[in-house]
C-alpha cells in the first residue's frame, strides 16, 4: 500500500462544533420523511431546514440530494433515502457541493475583459453586461439583417430542465446559429434508434433480476456509483458479471470476468458471438418471428462472413473465449448487456452498438426483466419545455436557425460565412476544455466581436471571452430533473440566496429580454419577468404527471418520485421503427447513409508516426470539467497522469513517475507517467478533467474526427474521441 | 458488556470511489488537507493478479495506540468501547503522534494549532447512528463490527502493504480482494 506522505493541515472546525452538528444527527433528518421544514420541528439547533435539492450533473445517477441550511448557510448535502435508486448516498462530487457553492474561486459579478486572454478583468453591473450584450445583438441585427451571426454553444453542464431556457432565450431575439449534437452519446443514440426506433433501457433497479450482465465499455465504478451497487447487488443474487473494455476499469476489477478486447473491436466481437450463437441453436426464433424484421438477411451475413478465427485475431479475444462467453450468454435467461458510451466513441462506434444489440434480440432479451441493451432513455423527459418554446420577433426575416456541428465547432465557426459568425454565447459548457482542436477553436474565439460566457468558475473557455456572467448553483435557484438512465423526478428547490450577484440562467434569459425591449421594444419574445417557481410548474403536462403518478407538480415538495409505467423497456413489443418491430435491416440506416445490417465496419487504422491509441475515459472526481477544479478533488488528485503499460515504459526508457510528453502533428500534453498492466501496450489512459491551475487539456491531441453515427436522432454526428492517436517521448 | 468497535472494509466491494472521504469532509466540514478517511489503493506487486484494488481507511482503533503512547499531554485515550478518543483541549499541538503513528492517521491542524483525527463518529454511534463514511458508502464496503463477538474472527486482519500488525495492534479487519478470471488481449 502506498501511503500518501503529504502533510496533514488546516481545518476549522472545533469540537464544540462537532456536538452542535451531531445533535443535529444526519439520520435523524432522514427519519423526517420528505418534509423539507421538519428538522426545525424535530428539535435541531437554531432554525436549521432541509430543502430538496436535484443534482444537475450530466450523470447517469442524477442524484436526490437533501441539503442542510443553518442561518441561510449550505452545511451540509447527504443523499435522499425516499429514491430507491441513490438510496440516500452520494458520490465523492456530490458530497463535495459545499466546496463549490462557497469556493473562493467562483465567479461573484458579471465582469468584462479589456482584451480576450488578457486576465484583465473589470466588475460591471448586470445593467451593464446586459447593456453592452444586446447593444450588440442589436447592432448584428441591423448590420446582417438577421441575428444569425450570434452562434450559441450550450451542452451538458447543467441539465435542470429549466435551463434548456438558454435556447428559448436565442429563439426569442430570432433565428441563431446553433452548435447541435453532442460530444457524449450519439452514435450509440442512432444506432438504436435504427434497430428499435429510439432509445429505452429497463429500469437499472431491475438489473438485479439478471442472471447473466456483461457490461460492455462501461465504467459504473466511476459514472454511475449508485448501479455499481446494483451490478454488485446482483452478482450477489447468482448474476454472473463479465466486463469487456479495453482498459482493465476499476468495473472490470469487480467483474467475475474481465476480457481486454482491442479498441473500436467490439462489433467484431458481438459478430463473433453471433456466429457461435446461430451455429449452436442458442437463437430465440420465436421472438424473432414475433418481434423482428431482417434476422434472416442478417444471419446469412454472419454464416457468410464471420469466422472465430479472424474475429479473435480482430479483437485479441482468443477463439475459446468467444465460444465461452456466446455459449454461456446465449444459454443464461435472462442476460443483459450494458452498453457504455465509451465504447461508441469511435469511427465505427454505432456500427459496434448496432452488432451487440443484435445479440440482445437473437436470444429474446429484449423487453423483459433482467434483459435488454441497456443504453440509455429519454422516456422520463416528456416536459412541456415552455421554456424553449419562444417565437422570433415580429419582423425576423429568416426562417430557421443555422445549424453547425457541435463536434466540429471550431472549423465551422470560423468557416460560416453568409453570414459569419460574430458573437458567441456560451452556456453550461466550457469547449476549451472539453472540445476537439482546442487550438483552433481559440482562433475561433479569437474572430468574434463579442465571446458571452455564463459560468461558475475561471476556467480556460471563460478566459478567453469577454463578458462573464456568474450563474447560480442548484442550490441557488429552482430546478427540475430526470435523469437519462433511472426513472426518478426530482424538483430542485432553493436552499440558499444566490451567492454573490449570481443568477440563473432563467434569470439572465429573463434579464436580457427586459434590456434588448428598453432598447428596442418588440426585439426579444422571452417574458421580461416571472416567478422561477412558476416557470417549474408551467413545464409539467399531463401525460408527465400521469407517468410519475402525480396529481399535482407540487407533490414533488414532498420529495422526489418514480415513474410507474414504462420501467421495462419494450415490453410491449412496439417498437418504434417505421416497421414497428426489431430491425436487423434498416432502411432509415441506408437512408442516413450507414449499412442496412449490422455488419462489421473497419476501425481507425493506427497511423505509423503515432502509434500509441490516448483513451480519454471519464475520471472518477469530475464531470467532464466541473468538480476536479475544488480543493478537496485537487487535495486527493492534483496531477495529471498517462497510465501505460510497463512493456510500453519499458520500450521508451520511462519509470513510473516520470514527466512524459504525448504529441502528434496537432498539439502535445506533458504530465506524469503510471505504470499499470490494466492497459495495453498499444494503448495509452488519460482521464479527461480540468484541473485547478494546470497547463492541461487531454483534447489538444484530439482532432474534430466524427464516430459514425449521430446525425439522425441528434444533429449531428458524434466524436470518436477514443480513435486519438499519439507519439510519446520523455519529456 | 463492552464493545470492541472496529472497521470492516470490504475490498470485494470497495469501488475506490472516494464517497466516503468526501462525505466525512462533507459531514463536519473539513478543510482539504484534512484526512479522517482517505482512500489507497493496493499496488499491483502485491496481489495475485493485476486489479484496482483500493481500500478505504481512516483511524484504526488501535489496541496498542501509537498515538496515545507518544502523546506527552494525555490527549488520547481507548474508550469504553474500544475508540481511541482525542481530547482536543488537552492536546499541545506537539504533533509527536502525528510522527508516531504508522498509518499517516492523525492529521495537524495548522490554525487550530492542534490534532484532530476520525473518532468513529463516536457520537453518532452513541445515538445509534451509524458513522457518516458507513452510512454514505454507495457500495456498502465499510462497516462497524465488534471484536468481542467470536463471528467476526473469520477477517483478515492485515493487507500486504500495511506495517507489520505487532506496532500498534489495529483493529481494522479486511474482506480481501476477490480473484477473477481474467483474459487479456494476445496481440
Amino acid at each position: 500500500m502506498r501511503f500518501d506522505t503529504k502533510a496533514f493541515g488546516r481545518r476549522t472546525f472545533i469540537k464544540g462544533g462537532l456536538a452542535a452538528t451531531a445533535a443535529l444527527g444526519l439520520g435523524s433528518l432522514l427519519d423526517l420523511g420528505s418534509s423539507p421544514f421538519k428538522a426545525k420541528e424535530a428539535g435541531a439547533k437554531g432554525d436549521a431546514k432541509v430543502f430538496h435539492s436535484a443534482c444537475p450533473r450530466n450523470c447517469y445517477d442524477t442524484c436526490s440530494i437533501l441539503s442542510t441550511v443553518e442561518d441561510g448557510v449550505l452545511k451540509r448535502v447527504e443523499g435522499n433515502k425516499a429514491n430507491t435508486y441513490t438510496r440516500g448516498r452520494l458520490c465523492a462530487k456530490g458530497f463535495s457541493y459545499t466546496r463549490s457553492v462557497y469556493s473562493p474561486d467562483r465567479i461573484k459579478y458579471p465582469m468584462k475583459q479589456t482584451k480576450r486572454g488578457s486576465g484583465k478583468w473589470e466588475r460591471i453591473s448586470w445593467d451593464e453586461a446586459f447593456d453592452i450584450i444586446a447593444k450588440k445583438i442589436l447592432a448584428i441585427k441591423k448590420e446582417y439583417g438577421n441575428t444569425l451571426p450570434i452562434c450559441l454553444d450550450k451542452y451538458s453542464g447543467n441539465f435542470n430542465l429549466l435551463n434548456y431556457c438558454v435556447e428559448g432565450m436565442m429563439s426569442s431575439i430570432g433565428h441563431t446559429t446553433r452548435a447541435t449534437g453532442t460530444p457524449c452519446w450519439p452514435a450509440g443514440i442512432d444506432a438504436q434508434t435504427f434497430d428499435f426506433g429510439t432509445i429505452w433501457n429497463n429500469d437499472p433497479e431491475d438489473m438485479v433480476n439478471s442472471k447473466y450482465m456483461i457490461i460492455w465499455g462501461a465504467n459504473p465504478s466511476w459514472c454511475s456509483v449508485h448501479s455499481m451497487h446494483l451490478v454488485m447487488e446482483a452478482k450477489k443474487r447468482g448474476c454472473k458479471i463479465v466486463v469487456i473494455d479495453p482498459i482493465q476499469t476499476q468495473t472490470a476489477s469487480k467483474a467475475d470476468w474481465y476480457i481486454q478486447i482491442k479498441p473500436s473491436t467490439d462489433g467484431a466481437l458481438a459478430l463473433g458471438i453471433a456466429k457461435y450463437l446461430l451455429d449452436n441453436n442458442l437463437v430465440d426464433y420465436g421472438w424473432l418471428a414475433a418481434n423482428a424484421k431482417g434476422y434472416e438477411e442478417f444471419f446469412q451475413y454472419v454464416k457468410e462472413k464471420i469466422t472465430l478465427e479472424w474475429v479473435a485475431e480482430k479483437t485479441g479475444v482468443k477463439k475459446e473465449i468467444i465460444e465461452q462467453l456466446a455459449k454461456e450468454y446465449g444459454t443464461a435467461k435472462p442476460a443483459s448487456i450494458w452498453i457504455g458510451y465509451g465504447m461508441q466513441r469511435h469511427a465505427n462506434g454505432g456500427q459496434n452498438v448496432r452488432s451487440i444489440d443484435a445479440l440482445a434480440a437473437m436470444t429474446g432479451n429484449i423487453g423483459k426483466s433482467g434483459g435488454g441493451a441497456q443504453y440509455a432513455q429519454l422516456q422520463t423527459w416528456g416536459v412541456k419545455y415552455n421554456v424553449m418554446g419562444m417565437k422570433a420577433p415580429a419582423g425576423t426575416t429568416t426562417e430557421k436557425d443555422r445549424i453547425i456541428n457541435i463536434n466540429d465547432s471550431a472549423q465551422e465557426i470560423l468557416a460560416a460565412n453568409d453570414p459569419p459568425i460574430k458573437m458567441l454565447w456560451i452556456a453550461c459548457r466550457s469547449p476549451l476544455t472539453q472540445a476537439a482542436e482546442p487550438q483552433k477553436l481559440r482562433k475561433a474565439y479569437e474572430a468574434m466581436d463579442l465571446v458571452v460566457t455564463a459560468d461558475l468558475f475561471m476556467n480556460p473557455t471563460v478566459e478567453m471571452s469577454d463578458i462573464v456572467l456568474p450563474v447560480t448553483t442548484a442550490f441557488e435557484t429552482w430546478g427540475l430533473n430526470v435523469s437519462y438512465w433511472h426513472y426518478w423526478v426530482a424538483l430542485n428547490e432553493p436552499a440558499i440566496e444566490p451567492q454573490y450577484e449570481a443568477k440563473s440562467d432563467l434569470e439572465i434569459a429573463m434579464g436580457l429580454s427586459a434590456k434588448l425591449n428598453e432598447l428596442e421594444p418588440g426585439s426579444c419574445t422571452f417574458p421580461t419577468s416571472g416567478k422561477l417557481e412558476d416557470w417549474v410548474a408551467a413545464e409539467f403536462t399531463p401525460d408527465f404527471l400521469k407517468q410519475f403518478g402525480l396529481s399535482r407538480w407540487d407533490e414533488l415538495k414532498q420529495g422526489p418520485r418514480k415513474a410507474v409505467t414504462g420501467l421495462i423497456g419494450w415490453q410491449d413489443g412496439k417498437f418504434k421503427t417505421p416497421s414497428g418491430k426489431y430491425e436487423f435491416a434498416s432502411e432509415t440506416a441506408v437512408s442516413e447513409g450507414h449499412e442496412l445490417l449490422p455488419v462489421w465496419t473497419e476501425e481507425m487504422a493506427t497511423p505509423e508516426k503515432y502509434p500509441l491509441r490516448l483513451m480519454s475515459p471519464h475520471w472518477k472526481l469530475s464531470i467532464n470539467s466541473q468538480f476536479q477544479n475544488l480543493d478537496w478533488m485537487m487535495d486527493i488528485n492534483g496531477e495529471p497522469a498517462v497510465e501505460m503499460n510497463p512493456a510500453t515504459a519499458e520500450k521508451y526508457s520511462i519509470k513510473h513517475g516520470d514527466m512524459v510528453r504525448l504529441y502528434n502533428e496537432q498539439g502535445e500534453i506533458k504530465l506524469q507517467a503510471k505504470l499499470t498492466k490494466g492497459t495495453a501496450p498499444d494503448t495509452l489512459v488519460v482521464y479527461e478533467m480540468w484541473l485547478k491551475d494546470k497547463d492541461f487539456n487531454v483534447n489538444n491531441t484530439l482532432k474534430s474526427m466524427p464516430a459514425d453515427m449521430g446525425k439522425k436522432a441528434t444533429g449531428a454526428p458524434g466524436i470518436a474521441f477514443h480513435d486519438n492517436f499519439v507519439a510519446m517521448a520523455k519529456a | 458488556m463492552a464493545k470492541r468497535y472496529a472497521f470492516l472494509v470490504d475490498t470485494s466491494l470497495c469501488i475506490g470511489c472516494n464517497a466516503c472521504e468526501n462525505a466525512c469532509k462533507n459531514f463536519y466540514q473539513q478543510e482539504a488537507s484534512v484526512h479522517w478517511r482517505k482512500v489507497y489503493y493496493m499496488q499491483e506487486k502485491d496481489l495475485a493478479q493485476p486489479l484496482r484494488a483500493p481500500v478505504s481507511l481512516a483511524c484504526n482503533h488501535c489496541d496498542d495506540p501509537a498515538c496515545l503512547k507518544a502523546c506527552p499531554a494525555s490527549a488520547y485515550r481507548k474508550d469504553e468501547n474500544g475508540l481511541v478518543r482525542h481530547d482536543n483541549d488537552r492536546c499541545i499541538g506537539c504533533k509527536l503522534c502525528t510522527m508516531a503513528c504508522p498509518y499517516n492517521v492523525p492529521c495537524y491542524d495548522k490554525e487550530l494549532g492542534k490534532v484532530t483525527k476520525c473518532e468513529m463518529c463516536a457520537d453518532r454511534m452513541a445515538q445509534g447512528e451509524e458513522p457518516v463514511c458507513v452510512a454514505s458508502c454507495p457500495m456498502g464496503a465499510i462497516r462497524v463490527i465488534d471484536l468481542n463477538d467470536p463471528a467476526n474472527a473469520q477477517y483478515a486482519d492485515n493487507l500486504a502493504g500495511l506495517p507489520p500488525r505487532d506496532m500498534t495492534q489495529p483493529s481494522t479487519r479486511f474482506i480481501l480482494p476477490l480473484e477473477q478470471k481474467q483474459d487479456w488481449r494476445d496481440k
